[in-house]
């Protein structure tokens, strides 16, 4: 057959083979088309293993009420080990026992054992001495991993009340824990109503109270009694995050909330208060305090006799502090009463305070007259020093109770309210604690300028064998200033004694603390000195002489 | 005819598959450059993180305090330095509390306080 044959002539394919190549080339053109399209349209298809990197969120700081930074998180260094790679095991553990001192040596030995092992934790969040000193042991099994850490850049300021949180970010005390949901979301910062400066001052008071008296803890706070919020909460000894609950429990123990100790006196206003919104108090009525009284199943005695014994008014055994006659006036209103009333001011629980989880209160087993005399004075029921500073704040606003808040909130609505006595009553109590500062057992207290009302309580401490006569918790509870109330201010001494050997009672002890904090507060809540017009003008006079210096 | 229309479509097709590797390769180098910027970003918000601590740090009460009082000589604001409005009027005379009605009538202030150049 010659190349010039028409061997095709019959091939009836040929045609249709290229329709068939055109077809598919066509079907290829408007795939490519449209994947083209869809490209320009759609954007990367990201979906096929290109995903983006999921980011960290980072733990959302702590501020003060101000901004003031007092927890952050930061990128820090940990310290990991790669077992396979480590041939002389007790070198690497001996190294590392050098940086650091209190490693377990028999725990790391073992771990840094197991060959099949290729990551073994040494250390979580070291400091930056640390890590170079490791990097100077120049062993190559060792690695550094970078983490973020919560950082305290104000140290053990606020300790108690902050918390901390684990190696892994999780809170486990105070604020850290009672809001770690929400600061493992990141955002914003929780704004605390705490103040800085105030908290400092608290703090450093406290810290001085121990040079005037031995004691064995102490715990103050200060809250604005309009609203509620804590400007300062502290606890003696002091509680330092950064060791994360590496502490001896007395320096882990948070004294103005986790404790619920027998205050004292500092509830006699309340049990005055009582009897005047039951109306069986008049702020002139006279009561007998010369002699003990028998109520119920005890003898209720005064420590020191009061002036005028024989014939005194509320107002006198608040300012004077009779055991007798806060006893007889309860005694007027009878044991359920006053029960109803401290539940109302919520000192038997029932008022959730928006934060940290306070101690439950540990009222009297039974309610009956014996119990009631001695509630009367403070004995015989235990709340914790916040709960009971929630107390004082009705005296403060005409009345109302107001719920302790630690979060700032700029919406008034917030502010938990409740009416539990009169303006009329309220003003007559803060009239008698104005007194007891003025002339009565508070006068340490005073602090010029920004009238301080309140009321000293001397508790002996209970033991399984009664009441302990050389061990007492000593309290001042405050309002200020008495003409335009603002803030409440409570502080509590274990066992305070003054060096000097005076008398171990709140008068001299917790008194003049919460007088020292008070004045040195005060200007930085921004309350304004109340000055009489001699006051006045000697302050003009001041004022000048300092311009013109 | 069908040949030219082969020829044109296998024409086009490359051209839009250089223009498809054109648009993705330009879309990497993109993505490339705002992984670069979240990664700076990253990385001065970390810093921005760590001069926030280091200012908290160093503008703590515990250290302010004393530093205000050394070297500054200030000390906290006593009840007595307040003055109330009404002693100011009585002090200054109504006159003085009316501001200047010029700039220039305003005296010039010193260069520093003094306490700046200990």
């Amino acid at each position: 057959m010659s190349v010039l044959d028409p061997p095709y002539e019959e091939d009836v394919w040929g045609p249709r083979r290229v329709r068939m190549v055109a077809a598919v080339l066509a079907l290829v053109f408007v795939v490519i088309v449209g994947r083209s399209a869809w490209v320009v349209f759609n954007g990367p298809d990201r979906s096929a293993g290109d995903v983006a990197p999921v980011e960290q969120v980072r733990r959302a700081d702590i501020v003060d009420r101000d901004g003031q930074l007092l927890v952050t998180t930061l990128q820090g260094w940990s310290l990991a080990a790669d077992p396979s790679a480590i041939w002389e095991v007790d070198e690497v553990v001996g190294a590392l026992k050098s940086v650091f001192p209190s490693l377990n040596t028999t725990q790391m030995t073992q771990a840094l054992s197991d060959k099949k092992r290729r990551f073994v934790w040494v250390r979580r969040g070291i400091s930056e001495r640390e890590r170079r000193a490791v990097k100077d042991l120049g062993m190559e099994a060792l690695r550094f991993i970078e983490e973020p850490q919560r950082v305290y850049p104000n140290g053990a300021l606020a300790g108690h009340l902050l918390g901390y949180t684990g190696v892994d970010g999780d809170g486990l005390e105070g604020v850290e824990k009672v809001y770690d949901e929400l600061l493992k979301a990141g955002g914003d910062p929780l704004r605390l109503t705490i103040d800085a400066s105030v908290q400092f001052v608290l703090e450093q008071e406290l810290q001085a109270a121990q040079e005037q008296f031995t004691m064995i803890g102490a715990a103050g706070i200060v809250m604005d009694a309009n609203t509620g919020a804590i400007r300062a909460i502290a606890s003696w000894p002091t509680s330092d995050p950064r060791k994360r609950g590496d502490e001896p429990a007395e320096a882990k123990t948070n004294r103005a909330i986790n404790v619920r100790p027998e205050l004292g006196s500092i509830y006699k206003p309340l049990t005055v208060a009582a009897a005047l919104e039951a109306g069986k108090l008049s702020v002139t009525d006279r009561f007998d305090v010369s002699a003990p009284v028998k109520i119920g199943a005890i003898t209720v005695r005064d420590p020191h006799p009061l002036p005028n014994a024989r014939s005194v008014t509320a107002g006198d055994i608040i300012a004077h502090s009779s055991n007798i006659g806060s006893s007889l006036i309860a005694q007027r209103i009878g044991p359920e009463a006053l029960k109803t009333f401290l539940g109302d001011v919520g000192l038997l629980g029932g008022v959730a305070i928006n934060g940290p989880q306070t101690a439950s209160p540990l009222p009297p087993a039974e309610w009956n007259e014996t119990s009631m005399a001695t509630v009367a004075f403070g004995h015989g029921i235990g709340v914790s020093p916040l709960a009971f500073a929630m107390t004082y704040t009705p005296f403060a606003t005409g009345g109302e109770l107001v719920t302790p808040t630690f979060v700032e909130s700029s919406d008034p609505a917030s502010v938990k309210r409740k009416r539990v006595m009169s303006r009329e009553t309220a003003a007559a109590v803060l009239a008698m604690l104005r007194r007891t500062v003025t002339e009565g057992s508070g006068k340490l207290a005073e602090a010029v300028g920004y009238e301080v009302a309140g009321k000293t309580g001397t508790a002996e401490k209970p033991t399984p064998d009664g009441y302990d006569p050389n061990r007492n918790i000593t309290s001042f509870a405050a309002v200020f200033p008495a003409s335009r109330p603002q803030f409440v201010v409570l502080v509590v001494l274990d066992e305070a004694e003054p060096r000097t050997g005076a008398t171990r009672t709140a008068s001299v002890t917790a008194a003049m603390i919460a007088g020292k904090v008070i004045a040195r507060a005060a200007p930085l809540l921004d309350v304004q000195p109340v000055l009489g017009v001699a006051a006045v003008q000697a302050a003009s006079l001041q004022g000048t002489e300092g311009v013109a210096q | 005819m069908n040949r030219i229309v082969m020829v044109g479509g296998l024409v086009v097709v490359a051209g839009l598959a250089v223009a498809v590797y054109r648009a993705k390769l330009g879309a990497e180098e993109t993505q490339g450059r705002i992984d670069g910027l979240k990664a700076e970003a990253t990385k001065v918000e970390k810093e921005i993180a760590v001069l926030k601590a280091e200012e908290a740090y160093l503008t703590r009460p515990e250290r302010i305090g004393p530093i205000a009082r050394e070297r500054l000589g200030l000390e906290q604001a006593a009840p007595g330095q307040y003055v109330a409005p009404e002693a100011l009027k009585q002090r200054l005379g109504e006159e003085r509390l009316t501001l200047p009605s010029t700039p220039e009538a305003v005296p010039a202030a010193p260069a520093t306080d003094g306490h700046a150049e200990q």
